[in-house]
């Protein structure tokens, strides 16, 4: 009995981190990617877009035309980060990225952290340029 | 592992230990699992528009500009400024061009139809040749606004 509960409280425990990101996004790996502990904060910005080409601001699905405006209310709200952090799937569409980015920048980001993978495994094989 | 019951004062339960332990081996190895995933990426610059609308021509002399075409299905092909290069070509290229500069400043322009991958992976190749600043050009920056 005990030893179920249990392991429940640990298959919930799996599944917490898991579904704060719902987004699901496919990233790019890459090879020398840098540590941004700063978009793990509950404070970051982050915005997601998928491959089909949908802007998500944190969990909750956005537009375009609204993005800076949120941007800029979640910056006034915190002032002090200038970065925002933008996951991109890797097969979306440039322009969506390039829209978002513009979307953002005029709410007075400088510094964009595109969010990636390592890239492990064989570096014969792709690892490096 | 037997239980004693009954005796001196009451009842005394020994707790059986060994599944005790596995439980808290499986917490430690989830732990374990779950913290190194910390967030990775790439770090970009989004240029503002300039103060004064005149061009420091000395600075248009030494900006590098990585393009990227779009070729449909086919793989994208890549531009250092003027000239084409082929994506292997580009990080020997670009590590001889900022080999002896004080200030590593690349930017890219992709075009809007290609994948994101191919942009990020022009990103990292900067990256590997140790440029430390990299901005994205992007429509409305390239249309002065």
């Amino acid at each position: 009995m005990v030893d179920v509960m249990l392991v429940l409280l640990i298959i919930f425990m799996v599944i917490t981190p898991m579904l704060q990101n719902k987004v699901v996004i496919d990233m790019v790996a890459v090879v020398n990617p840098v540590a941004m502990p700063d978009a793990d904060k509950d404070d970051a910005i982050v915005v997601a877009i998928t491959k089909s080409g949908d802007v998500f601001l944190g969990q909750n699905k956005s537009a375009i035309d609204v993005l800076g405006n949120q941007v800029r209310d979640m910056m006034a709200a915190n002032p002090g980060s200038k970065t925002i952090f933008v996951r991109a799937d890797a097969r979306a569409e440039y322009l969506a990225v390039e829209n978002a980015i513009d979307a953002v920048r005029t709410a007075g980001v400088e510094d964009v952290g595109l969010l990636t993978q390592k890239r492990e495994g064989n570096p014969a094989a792709g690892g490096s340029y | 592992m037997a239980m004693s019951m009954g005796g001196g004062g009451g009842s005394i339960a020994d707790i059986n230990v060994t599944p005790m332990i596995d439980i808290l081996l499986v917490l430690l190895i989830i732990f374990m699992v779950i913290v190194p995933v910390t967030p990775k990426g790439l770090d970009a610059l989004v240029p503002q528009p300039p103060k004064t609308k005149q061009p420091d021509e000395n600075k248009i002399d030494r900006t590098i500009v990585v393009q990227i075409f779009y070729h449909g299905n086919a793989a994208p092909t890549y531009k250092i400024n003027e000239t084409d290069y082929a994506k292997a070509e580009l990080l020997p290229r670009l590590t001889d061009i900022y080999a002896n500069r004080a200030e590593r400043i690349m930017f890219v322009k992709g075009e809007d139809k290609i994948d994101f991958r191919y942009v990020a992976e022009v990103i990292d190749i900067g990256r590997s040749a140790g440029v430390d600043h990299i901005g994205l050009m992007t429509p409305r920056i390239l249309a002065g606004q």
